[in-house]
């Protein structure tokens, strides 16, 4: 029987929306928090309203990347708006570990909901602010989107062809890292809470997660003064070549080829039958291969181009060379690695309807992580303000009724 | 490489004691660089320093039996056992979870691998850019129709699995007593990726309507402005998706007539209308810099970004009011500088005080004497 999972014992009200605070949640409740996402029809999160819809049928309770982003997170409906809205939730605050929230500095503030305010009535709660650029600082009040976060990173900047202008991410790839980070963040200070009885305050600034991503590159700058360009495929330190992804049999078919060792270099010329070209004294070393990288891509593009980009990865692979296809969307859910660990899962939506979504993408071999279909606007309303809060059923009825449960 | 010690550095950079274990010639990243002056030196390499502060290290060779032993020791009252190499050489070495659990049941080992440790890739050779693009994150949001589907120009699948890999494995620690016991913690870097982000925003449509899309190399291609563009001295992210952002990135811009014309007038046709529109937009941010468009747009209520470089981003006034960048003095590279922690924890805060090991640095203090390389 699979074990109990690490977190069962944490309740945690989750204020997040879109994407970033939501992911927090979604690792915790996986791990077996309790989690509350609390949101309102008064006031319906972006994310519940994009499409694809479950079954092309539109509404807040069908958005399907919005199920796969959210689930693990339960919901309640508050309306903040209004007072009684407001005390519920610092209510149920009050029987929580963990508070989370990333909206801009002083938003929580606004609605009495602030750091201060929580504290009264959880002394040692912990609470994680997520805004774009952390709670001081002349630029913390920037407004960024997910997708444009990485621009005062640095990142924006090394992304795209080489040497060519930098090429837009087209989604917040930084969303979900720092959701997951940010769960991180809530364990360490959970573990200090533990240790001392102490809560605290999380300054998540979301660019300075994120901008370790460009340690490298960074260092660069520190030791030789050197600003980095736009690096295509490019190893990210330049220690190897061939490093990149060449075109296949197909449309629009990719293989990833990398190659960074002496040994890896050999596999490769055997696997290629050890053509003329490869014999050249400019690539014998990583050293070489690098500073004639234009040439070598170039070569090893024209031995790629007739293959399958499988057949191809099998045949590399045999030779010791880290070799991959390139995917596509549409191929993810065929994809046999994918496949054979359950990667994706279809689940039951509460309304009926089937959906795909991710299940659990780190693996345990003692537990089963806790993935449900993404939340219901309100679905545990009920229990939180009933059982939880126990408010009496006819004190229940009129909160709904005057729309401040909603 | 990047993927274990990252991982490893987000908990010695929040105060554990982390041993860094070393083959006796040392990790492959020491030679990978940057080094100053492009010199490579086995104690100099910047990704290295990077990845590694506030660690111990020791040299151990564990394809040898005394290595296994000493290995062992260190192992014996670990909370945590954080490793990337493929699981067939983990199994030859005799370093599995089932051997190592025996010895210390509440080890909790996390293993962060491109592929996993199941699965028919799981074997396969592989680094940072094959994961990468085994997720689809390349092919569906980086880099232009018929171009090669790109990375970013860092270690994205490495740093994903290590976060990942960190979230999980201090949870499974803190709740070990709930679990009972250890346990062994799978991160693929690519399945991490290809989960809460080509998954999340592609797999349910997908899996319901069969039909997916691909790059466009422009931005967000439903609505406009959403775009990289370029400008007086680089370039910067332009949006302005929603009425009044659109109205502030007009007053900036002075009001120009086209902007009053019906196919600009919300974001949807915006980006119908875009191979019009972007070349109008970039007249103006021609005209001026980065950091100025940036802030006239912010004061505004536009939420256009400057694309900083590395270094400009390094040395925004912001990051350092806020000590993001910290100083640390290395006995073989001298003062150095690296990145803060990726949070701030007022009550017990973290950040890199040391600086990465030397090879086998702590070799006399950790391991028992006569067995140690």
């Amino acid at each position: 029987m699979a074990a109990p999972l690490p977190l069962k014992n944490i309740r945690v009200a989750n204020f997040g929306w879109v994407w970033a605070g939501p992911v927090v949640g979604q690792t915790l409740g996986f791990l077996g928090a309790e989690v509350y996402k609390i949101e309102s029809r008064a006031r319906i999160d972006i994310n519940r309203t994009l499409p694809p819809f479950g079954e092309g049928v539109s509404g807040p309770d069908r958005s399907l990347q919005n199920h796969a982003g959210w689930a693990g997170n339960g919901s309640v409906s508050l309306n903040l708006k209004e007072p009684e809205g407001v005390e519920l939730a610092k209510q149920l605050v009050a029987k929580s570990d963990v508070v989370i929230e990333n909206f801009g500095p002083g938003a929580m503030e606004a609605l009495n909901l602030g750091y201060d305010e929580l504290k009264q009535v959880k002394p040692d709660i912990v609470m994680l602010s997520m805004p774009s650029a952390g709670l001081s600082g002349p630029l913390m009040n920037v407004r960024a989107y997910g997708m444009s976060l990485t621009s005062i990173t640095g990142l924006d900047s090394i992304t795209g062809y080489r040497d060519g202008p930098p090429i837009p991410v087209e989604n917040a790839f930084s969303d979900p890292y720092n959701g997951i980070m940010g769960a991180f963040a809530v364990l360490v200070a959970l573990t200090h809470r533990d240790r001392t009885g102490t809560g605290q305050h999380i300054d998540y600034s979301q660019q300075e997660s994120i901008m370790q991503l460009a340690g490298p590159a960074f260092m660069d700058y520190v030791m030789n003064g050197r600003t980095a360009t736009t690096m295509g495929n490019r190893h990210p330190t330049n220690a190897g070549a061939p490093h990149g992804v060449f075109p296949c049999q197909g449309d629009d078919r990719w293989i990833s080829i990398a190659v960074m060792t002496g040994e890896e270099w050999q596999g490769l010329r055997a696997a290629m039958d050890d053509p003329e070209w490869a014999q050249s004294d400019d690539y014998a070393s990583a050293a070489g291969r690098v500073a004639n990288i234009d040439a070598l891509h170039e070569q090893l593009a024209a031995w790629v181009a007739g293959f399958d980009d499988r057949e191809l990865s099998e045949l590399l692979q045999q030779h010791g060379v880290a070799a991959a296809p390139v995917l596509c969307i549409g191929d993810l859910l065929s994809d046999p690695q994918f496949k054979s660990r359950g990667t994706y899962v279809e689940v039951t939506h509460p309304l009926g309807f089937k959906e795909t979504i991710y299940g659990s993408y780190v693996k345990s071999n003692k537990f089963e992580a806790a993935v449900r279909p993404g939340p219901m606007i309100g679905q545990d309303n009920d229990y939180v303000f009933k059982e939880l809060l126990e408010l009496p059923e006819d004190r229940y009825r009129d909160l709904i009724e005057r729309e401040i449960i909603y | 490489m990047v993927s274990a010690p990252y991982c490893a550095k987000l908990f010695s950079d929040f105060g554990a004691d982390v041993i860094k274990v070393e083959p006796p010639e040392g990790d492959v990243s020491r030679q990978w660089g940057p080094f100053p002056n492009d010199e490579p030196h086995p104690e100099k390499s910047g990704l290295f320093f990077f990845l590694n502060t506030n660690k111990r290290a020791v040299t151990i060779d564990v394809s040898r039996t005394d290595g296994r032993e000493q290995f062992g020791e260190l192992l014996r009252d670990a909370d945590l056992f954080i490793e990337n190499n493929r699981p067939q050489q983990m199994r030859d070495w005799g370093l599995d979870y089932d051997s190592l659990a025996e010895a210390n049941p509440n080890l909790v080992m996390v293993s962060i691998t491109p592929y996993g440790q199941t699965g028919p890739y799981s074997d396969w050779v592989a680094y940072d850019l094959n994961a990468y693009h085994l997720s689809a994150a390349g092919h569906r949001y980086c880099g232009r129709p018929g171009e090669a589907p790109l990375e970013h120009g860092t270690f994205s699948a490495d740093f994903y699995g290590a976060n990942a890999g960190a979230a999980w494995g201090l949870a499974a620690v803190y709740g070990r007593d709930i679990v009972g016991g250890g346990q062994h913690l799978d991160v693929s870097c690519a399945e991490v990726i290809a989960s809460v982000f080509t998954g999340c925003q592609n797999i349910g449509g997908f899996a319901q309507d069969g039909v997916y899309e691909t790059r466009t190399g422009i931005g967000m291609p439903l609505g406009a402005p959403a775009t990289i563009l370029p400008c007086k001295d680089g370039h910067v992210w332009m949006l302005a998706l929603e009425p009044g952002q659109w109205n502030a990135l007009a007053k900036v811009m002075g009001n120009p007539d086209w902007m009053l014309l019906e196919q600009f007038q919300d974001m949807f046709v915006r980006a119908q209308n875009a191979d019009a529109m972007y070349p109008l937009i970039e007249q103006w941010t021609m005209e001026h810099t980065k950091a100025e468009i940036m802030e006239r747009c912010q004061e505004a209520g536009c939420p256009t970004m400057a694309i900083m470089t590395v270094p400009e981003a390094a040395e925004q006034p912001h990051l350092k009011e806020r000590g993001y960048v910290v100083d640390i003095e290395h006995p073989v590279l001298g003062p150095m500088r690296t990145l803060g922690a990726p949070f701030g924890l007022p009550e017990s805060p973290g950040g890199p005080t040391a600086p990465a090991p030397l090879l086998g640095q702590h070799n006399d203090e950790l391991l028992k004497r006569g067995v140690a390389n």
